[in-house]
């Protein structure tokens, strides 16, 4: 498969502050990446280094086989939707969504009609003549797909775009962008801080950690095999409970043989199970009831917290003494000193 | 009987409802008392005595006599009024137009942070912050045609006191064209204020909308054209207005001090100064009050159009 996008070993600054540190990525032609991180992480760096709206301090950025490390934005052929949108607020939308075609010397007509086509793609053709004041804020992001769409570009890159829209919304447009990029099979790179988002839309996710690349995997792989603490707790709500290994819970069934150095074990909340007749002893801190399903924060022996996903109908009181059975299948071990996987 | 019982409740929760809107009418009517008497005292009873004596001969000595339009009519015949006159209306269509662009300019160039940038932000700036008639005298001297700086400077390079093109440079203050020019020049300098304005109506203008710009490769001249210029037109169009309407006061100073209303033939006698040099020079005030009725009816006039205008491009104010 040929190379969409690939960051060889690219370091960022903001000022005097490093931001990204020798990020090694490639997307595949046609591939959904999501980078996936906390605040601060340093993933809309790693877009604006793409679109060239940042330079890059080490390493080199290729976009479709050919090395753009030192073009201007505008020569790079990448779209950008960004998480304000970046509507002109003077034009309409249609002149909007042309911008990029006009200012590049197509002729106006052919320029509206592929206006007219992307928003069609879109769904927002019946807003050609408002201007972006008059839209809500899912009419002003589908217009800001078009923008992007119009153009065929090598690289869609896509900040947080569906960070201002709410609940309902946001789920909606999660699914129509997944079905979008399946339809056009074009090469994108979102970036999103949500979780449930990255795991929704990506072929394959990329987690960032203070300008350094964590792991990057499908999001099964991310799911089932976090490389690290970090992309443990951060995928997954609440987060994977983290013990020593030779703390107070041992696993059922089987061990792995663990080595000498110091382990921690993870499970997620629903690897729990509550109502085993031997295993662990805890006491029933608080319950959250979120519909069907309850969580339950423990307090285990020596003040370690756990958190199990319990049915809501089957949910323990509150100080209830409860035991509780986790599966080595469930569980995943990590080193205590580095965070890394163990592999064993 | 219950009903009675039930009143002063009502009352006084009707008056409770009442009182914080009277007393924020109080507010109101207090906070804008220094305003009002400002505005009448200094605004409208000085217009109304000036529509009252410009029906009028006056000389300060005898009593006003009655005139009805004979000042009006006069002024139609005045020769001298008529060159003020167009002196005044060229000088805004040439020196209103130049100040803005040449505020937008440096604004455009200075928006961003840069090495020297801040100097030459306060050098924009200083011109305007210099006392007037200090500013007018400092123009006498940069303006002499013998030992100015300006000349000195557009002679260097040329020979027998000629410009590098063998050309004499401008005789500033005695050829009436190079004095209005000069007066225009001089007014250039005082842009500070449409400046500033300008440098923080750019500054306020989103990243990322150019941002996206940069990344469909628009021009300079595009980006210019297409999103600088419209999503500042508003702010482009007040000051315009405002400086139209502030050009007949700013000639008064640079005409008065400078070059004192010449060469002749009255080269640079704008309405200002016409108002002034018939008011107290040749104490003819009832003819004063005329022309400037004529110089504010001008100002409304100018507003007018220009209100006209903006509306016609009312689509960039709905931003």
């Amino acid at each position: 498969m040929t190379d969409g996008l690939v960051l060889d070993g690219v370091s960022a600054a903001y000022r005097d502050t490093a931001v990204l540190h020798e990020v090694d990525l490639s997307v595949s032609r046609g591939e959904l990446l999501v980078v996936l991180g906390p605040s601060g992480a340093g993933k809309s760096t790693v877009l604006r280094v793409v679109a060239g709206l940042e330079p890059v301090t080490a390493g080199r950025v290729r976009i479709a086989d050919r090395d753009v490390t030192d073009e201007r934005p505008g020569r790079r052929n990448v779209s950008m939707v960004f998480q304000s949108y970046a509507l002109f607020p003077h034009l309409t939308v249609v002149e909007n969504i042309a911008f990029g075609l006009e200012v590049r010397d197509t002729p106006r007509r052919l320029a509206r009609e592929r206006a007219r086509a992307a928003a069609e793609t879109v769904g927002c053709a019946g807003l050609l003549d408002r201007r972006p004041g008059q839209l809500s804020g899912g009419e002003r992001q589908r217009v800001a797909l078009a923008r992007a769409l119009v153009r065929e570009p090598d690289v869609f890159l896509l900040d947080e775009p569906l960070s201002n829209l709410d609940l309902a919304l946001r789920a909606e447009m999660r699914a129509e962008l997944r079905a979008l990029h399946d339809r056009i099979g074009a090469t994108m790179v979102h970036v999103t801080h949500d979780q449930t988002e990255a795991l929704v839309l990506a072929d394959r996710i990329a987690v960032l950690r203070d300008g350094r690349v964590e792991q990057v995997g499908t999001p099964d792989e991310i799911w089932r095999a976090p490389a690290s603490t970090f992309v443990a707790r951060f995928v997954g709500s609440p987060a994977m409970n983290l013990l020593p290994a030779d703390g107070p819970l041992r696993p059922r069934d089987d061990a792995p043989t663990l080595g000498e150095e110091p382990l921690e074990i993870g499970f997620r909340p629903e690897a729990v199970a509550l109502d085993a007749t031997e295993g662990t002893p805890a006491t029933v801190d608080r319950v959250e009831v979120i519909g069907e399903d309850a969580f339950a924060y423990l307090s285990l022996a020596a003040g370690h917290q756990v958190v199990a996903r319990v049915p809501a109908a089957r949910r323990p009181e509150r100080g209830a003494a409860v035991r509780l059975d986790v599966r080595w299948a469930d569980a995943h071990l990590f080193h205590a000193a580095t965070g890394r996987r163990y592999q064993p | 009987m219950s009903a009675s019982g039930e009143a002063p409740p009502a009352r006084a929760r009707a008056r409770a409802a009442r009182s914080p809107d009277r007393r924020s009418r109080r507010h109101l009517a207090l906070m804008l008392t220094p305003y009002l008497v400002g505005l009448v005292g200094l605004v409208l009873v000085p217009a109304l005595v000036t529509l009252g004596l410009s029906v009028t001969h006056y000389d300060l000595l005898r009593p006003p006599t009655w005139a009805g339009l004979d000042n009006f009519a006069a002024l139609l015949e005045d020769p001298i009024f008529r060159v003020a006159l167009l002196n005044s209306v060229v000088f805004a269509l040439v020196a209103v137009p130049l100040r803005v662009l040449l505020a937008l300019g440096l604004a455009l160039l200075l928006h961003r942070r840069a090495r020297g940038v801040g100097t030459a932000r306060t050098a924009a700036l200083l011109p305007t912050a210099v006392p007037e008639i200090a500013y007018g005298l400092l123009w006498l001297w940069l303006f002499n045609p013998l030992y100015g700086p300006i000349n000195q400077l557009l002679r260097a390079g040329g020979e027998h006191g000629l410009t590098a093109l063998g050309r004499t440079p401008p005789q500033w203050l005695t050829d009436p064209t190079s004095a209005r020019a000069g007066i225009i020049l001089m007014s250039l300098f005082t842009m500070g204020e449409t400046f500033v304005v300008l440098l923080a109506a750019r500054r306020a203008l989103p990243r990322d909308v150019y941002e996206m710009a940069a990344i469909e490769d628009a021009t300079g001249w595009d980006v210019f054209r297409r999103i600088t210029l419209p999503l500042m037109a508003p702010v482009l169009a007040l000051l315009a207005v405002r400086d139209a309407v502030a050009s007949l006061h700013f000639t008064f100073v640079p005409a008065f001090v400078v070059t004192d209303g010449g060469p002749p033939p009255y080269a640079t006698t704008y309405l200002s100064l016409f108002v002034y040099q018939t008011g107290f020079e040749y104490l003819r005030y009832g003819y004063a009050a005329a022309a400037t009725l004529v110089m504010m009816l001008l100002t409304v006039a100018a507003v007018l159009v220009q209100w006209r205008l903006i509306r016609r491009y009312r689509r960039f104010f709905q931003v």
